[in-house]
Parts: structure tokens; C-alpha cells; sequence
């Protein structure tokens, strides 16, 4: 299933096959699996567990590699790079959210956010500008001394979010974001994750299992034993 | 923040372990501090001289060298000043309180090893006021709560008085410091002729001839040319300088640098084992944190830099307070136990600490280094 929307596709996605083998046993996953999506999409898949989502976000990572097939991020073969070149470009181009927000208990909310800048050539001002920056532009303005676990899981989902995106990535991965999240918390972050699509352009690709999460989305697909079975476009 | 400081709050997570962790460290660097101290100073072979020479008989140092041997000793060239020295060990008081007396002629000395030993003209003056005087080293007067113009009376082990008795009466007449705080003071110094003459054998005899070469005369060249002379004479020597004499001395007892390199070596090879095994415990549980830096896209390098430097801040900052310990007990001990920690000493610990950090951090940096994100991931 691909998008016919855009000539040039953001991300690009063909002949996808991963099948995961444990000794003698193997779990075929996708075979021949194509997808397109344009740059500034948000994108929103669900589907069951073990249809294949999780395993359609580590390749877009790279930090997964297919069995076979092509995918083009932003013009560069993410399935021909080697390890270090695939951590170069996580690093520059793509920012992740996690479920559970993964943040490091030891560092203040602010230095979490930095964490990312600490691989780009930036003075400690550009850094320190940077998280000040994006810490205000998920509404936790001021609050950048306090250590994530005496933050509540909404504001530790914020944070895990502004250290997606201190590095100005365009693409943001994010598995299932507001999974841990009770409803208020997680309308706020979709609201900051359509904020990031809609006014800076961010193309954002979103695992969830939240009907309201997709809801939010701009197209929403659904995967289904490792094939596309519905692919619904909202209309700006 | 940089990535030193992210390393060191990653060091610091668990505060209590890591806590522990540098205390191991701290413990076993001040056991080196220590016993390299110890074998520095040698219990004053720091601050033993490699320029003044004794000469000895060769056959061991309860055989005492003819007084007779000194003018000849004298007459050979490159000879500077050449004093005879006898020694008495006894108590003074109670029979542990061990007291050794080292006798010269008090000019003779003075131009020998006055520099080293400090000893001043006035010092020498006042020695020489009285056959009984003596001089007393700094640390030996503290320890013992003796000050000038004190009589006091040494119990010798062995050496006889001509009236039979073994008790030999000293006035203090001075005090001497030493030059280098390493120096070893503990000791009274009198005078040859008043221990000479009252002795009931031994009478023109010498233990050693002390000595300092003249300018420019190498002090092993000289004790060569000293040795031949007397090579086929009934008493040979041996001549050697005071550091050599002393650390000789201690050989004698057992060999401190091995029982020094085996215990510290044992203890390194110890602590390397606990923290090596504590920092992959550590790691197990980071697997998912390792798993997640590399998302951001740090790269395997460094991850390798992360884990070592997490390592070397462990022993580097606990070699540094083990090392601090051992200055303060080199400083706060009486220089007579010779524990002297000098910059080599200080420096070859860094580097120590350097290189156990870097073996120590070794495994689990390769070990994490080599962790596939996806494997990481499901440690949740």
C-alpha cells in the first residue's frame, strides 16, 4: 500500500521482509511490505499485538535491520548504512518517544532533554538555550531543575518529548506515547505531538493503541499479521 | 552539562554503591600509599645520603675496623673529611624503650654529614662543651619529652663500661632537625673519644668511617680504590653509601619491596575482582538505558568512553582519598618509621588508578558496546 499523494515520498518503504528466527523456529513478520509517507504526515498505525507495528517502528529507527526490501528516509538508505552511520543519522535526523518515557533518574528534567545535544558540536549557552527552549514549548517552562520522578507521568511524557526534539530531528518516532497515560495527560500530549506536525512541520509516526491517540493523526493504517489493511487519510 | 559531568552522575546513580566503591578503592590505594611509603622512606633511606660513604668490615657489622685504618683511609685521593663512627644501642628507662647512640668526633662529623643531618657550628659548640654531651635528633627528643640541659642515662645492651657497668650518662646538649623532613633524627649523637675511652672493649676500633668524597670524585669509584686497599689486609671492608648501607641493612630482615609488592598486588588484583563484578551487576541493570542512549545515536564508542569513564572516576577519585590518607599518616607519623610519600610515589599511583579504572571498566564497556538495541529493549 503506498501514498499517492506526493511524488517524492519523505519515507519510503518496499518489499519490506523481516522474519525473526529463534533456533530452528522462525516468525515471518512482513513479507513484501510497502509503505509511503510524505514529509510533514502524522501517522498514526494500529493494529493487534504481534501485528507487526513495534517491528514497522525498529526499522524505521534502524535500529532494526529487514531481511530484505528498501527503506529510504528523507533520501538515504537507512538498510544500506552500518551501524555507525545509522546512529549519525538517529542522531541528526530522527527524534523517539517512548512509551515509558525512559528518561534517566539521575539527571534533572533539563539535562534528559540535553542528552542528545551532548553529540552535536554546541556550546554549553547553545545548549542550555536549546533545552530552555523546548522545555517551554511542551509547557514545562521553569521546571527544568526538577527531577523527572517527582514529575507526574504526563510531565515525564512532555520531557520525553522535548529531548525527541531538542535536536530539531524531522521525523518523530513515537511508541505509543500516551500508552502509560491516564486521558487528561494524554489529550495534552497529543495536542504537543499536533502542535510539532502542524506548526513546525514535524513528520511524526505514531504506534498506538488508542483510538483517540489516532484520532489525531492526519492518516491512521492498519496493520494486520504484518499487512496494511486500511489506510484512512483525514482531510485537512 | 558535559559528557564528564553525565558520566560522573552515571558513576554516582546508585550513591550507596558506588560510595562503597570508592571507599574499596580508597582503602586499598591508602594500603599502597603506605607500604610504597614505607619502602621510600625505608625508615630513613630517603633521606640517606648517595654521596657520603661508610666503610665497613666485610665480614659483618659486629666486627669493628682498627682505628689505625683512618689515616690511610685519609691519604687516598678524592678523600674530603673522614670521621670514625661507633654505635651503642641500650634503653633509656624502661628496657622497650629502644634507644641507639651514634658516637663520631663531633668536627669531623660536622663536615661529613652536617649538612644532612642539620648540625650547625653553635650545635657542635655546644656538644663539645662537656666529653659526656650529646646531641639528640628532633623526632627522638619528642618522642621521648627530652629537652636541652636533660641527663640522661642509656642501659647499653652491650657495650661494656671499663667499671663494669653498661649504664652510660649523657647532657643534652642540643637538638638537630635534620635537613629533609625524611631524615632520620632518631638517634643521639655523642662523641668517639668520651665512648672510646670509657668502653671496656673494642677500645680504637671504629663500626664505620664515615665519609665524603671530595668534589667531582665519584662515590663509587672511591669506595673501589677504599676496598682494594684493604683486600688482603686482616680485616677487609666494604664500602657503601648510607643509602646503600641502610636499605642493605633492612635486606637483611627480609625483602620489604617483594612482601610490599605481593600484599599490594594481592590487594589490587582483590578490588579489581569486586568492583569488575559489581560494575557488570551494574550493568545488567542499565541494559535498557545503554539500549536507549544508542537511540539517541550515541554511537558505540561512546558508550565504550561512557562505561570507562564511570570506571576511572570510581578509582581515580578513590585513589586520590586513599592517597590523601597515606600523605596525612606520612605527615602525622614520627619520621623513625619512615613512611615518606614523594611526588614519584603520588604519580605512580595515578597512573595506577588510570590503568586498574581502565581494566576494571574494560568488560562491562565492551559488554555494553557490543549490546544490540533491540536485545536491550526486551530486558522491559
Amino acid at each position: 500500500m503506498t501514498n499517492s499523494n506526493s511524488d517524492q515520498p519523505f519515507i519510503s518503504l518496499t518489499g519490506i521482509a523481516k522474519t525473526y528466527r529463534t533456533g530452528t523456529d522462525s516468525l515471518p513478520i512482513f513479507c513484501d511490505l510497502g509503505l509511503s509517507i510524505a514529509k510533514g504526515e502524522f501517522l498514526a498505525i494500529m493494529g493487534p499485538s504481534g501485528s507487526g507495528k513495534s517491528t514497522l517502528l525498529n526499522l524505521l529507527a534502524g535500529i532494526d535491520t529487514p531481511d530484505g526490501g528498501a527503506i529510504q528516509i528523507g533520501g538515504q538508505r537507512l538498510d544500506q548504512m552500518g551501524e555507525g552511520g545509522l546512529s549519525a543519522w538517529r542522531a541528526h535526523h530522527m527524534g523517539i518517544v517512548f512509551q515509558f518515557y525512559n528518561l534517566l533518574p539521575m539527571l534533572t528534567a533539563a539535562e534528559n532533554v540535553e542528552l542528545p545535544l551532548l553529540l552535536k558540536p554546541l556550546s554549553a549557552r547553545e545548549r542550555r538555550e536549546r533545552v530552555a527552549k523546548v522545555l517551554d514549548l511542551v509547557g514545562l517552562g521553569g521546571r527544568g531543575r526538577q527531577n523527572p520522578s517527582r514529575m507526574s507521568g504526563g510531565e515525564q511524557q512532555r520531557v520525553g518529548i522535548a529531548r525527541a526534539i531538542v535536536s530539531d530531528p524531522t521525523l518523530l518516532l513515537c511508541d505509543e506515547p500516551t500508552g502509560d497515560l491516564d486521558r487528561k495527560s494524554a489529550d495534552d500530549v497529543l495536542a504537543i505531538l499536533n502542535f510539532l506536525n502542524s506548526e513546525l512541520g514535524k513528520t511524526i509516526v505514531m504506534v498506538t493503541h488508542d483510538p483517540e491517540a489516532a484520532a489525531k493523526a492526519t492518516r491512521t493504517l492498519h496493520l494486520d499479521k504484518g499487512v496494511f489493511v486500511e489506510d484512512v487519510q483525514v482531510a485537512a | 552539562m558535559t559528557f564528564l559531568g553525565f558520566a560522573r552522575k552515571s558513576a554516582m546513580r546508585k550513591p550507596l554503591r558506588s560510595s562503597l566503591l570508592i571507599i574499596s578503592v580508597a582503602i586499598t590505594f591508602l594500603i599502597y600509599g603506605l607500604t610504597a611509603s614505607f619502602v621510600t622512606g625505608s625508615q630513613g633511606t630517603a633521606g640517606a645520603s648517595e654521596d657520603i660513604l661508610g666503610v665497613m668490615n666485610a665480614g659483618g657489622r659486629g666486627q669493628p675496623l682498627p682505628l689505625a685504618y683512618l689515616p690511610r683511609i685519609a691519604e687516598l685521593r678524592g678523600v674530603g673529611e673522614i670521621s670514625p663512627v661507633t654505635r651503642l644501642r641500650g634503653s633509656a628507662g624502661d628496657a622497650r624503650n629502644v634507644v641507639a647512640v651514634s658516637a663520631g668526633d663531633p668536627h669531623r662529623l660536622m663536615a661529613v654529614s652536617g649538612r644532612e643531618l642539620g648540625l650547625t657550628p653553635a650545635l657542635v659548640g655546644a656538644l663539645e662543651g662537656g666529653r659526656d654531651r650529646v646531641l639528640v635528633g628532633r623526632a627522638l627528643a619528642k618522642a621521648q619529652g627530652w629537652t636541652v640541659g636533660d641527663r640522661i642515662t642509656v642501659t647499653a645492651f652491650r657495650t661494656k663500661k671499663t667499671d663494669g657497668s653498661r649504664d652510660w650518662r649523657f647532657e643534652i646538649a642540643g637538638i638537630f632537625d635534620g635537613a629533609h623532613p625524611s631524615t632520620d633524627t632518631y638517634f643521639v649523637l655523642a662523641q668517639y673519644d668520651y665512648i672510646n675511652a670509657a668502653r671496656a672493649k673494642d677500645t680504637d676500633t671504629a663500626v664505620t668511617f664515615a665519609l665524603r668524597p671530595e668534589p667531582g670524585i665519584s662515590p663509587q669509584e672511591l669506595a673501589a680504590r677504599i676496598d682494594s686497599l684493604f683486600m688482603n689486609s686482616a680485616a677487609p671492608t666494604r664500602t657503601l653509601s648510607e643509602k646503600q648501607f641502610l636499605s642493605a641493612f633492612l635486606s637483611q630482615y627480609t625483602d620489604v619491596k617483594r612482601v610490599v609488592i605481593l600484599v599490594v598486588g594481592v590487594s589490587f588484583v582483590t578490588l579489581l575482582m569486586i568492583v569488575i563484578n559489581t560494575l557488570v551487576f551494574a550493568l545488567r541493570e542499565r541494559r535498557f538505558e545503554i539500549g536507549m542512549l544508542k537511540t539517541l545515536g550515541f554511537r558505540r564508542s561512546r558508550i565504550l568512553y561512557l562505561i570507562l569513564t564511570e570506571a576511572l572516576f570510581i578509582f581515580l577519585i578513590g585513589g586520590a582519598v586513599g592517597l590523601g590518607f597515606a600523605k596525612l599518616a606520612s605527615l602525622a607519623t614520627p619520621p623513625a618509621l619512615g613512611l615518606v610519600l614523594d611526588t614519584e610515589t603520588a604519580l605512580r599511583a595515578a597512573a595506577l588508578a588510570l590503568l586498574l579504572g581502565l581494566v576494571a571498566g574494560a568488560l562491562p564497556a565492551l559488554s555494553a558496546m557490543r549490546m544490540p538495541i533491540l536485545s536491550t529493549f526486551r530486558t522491559r
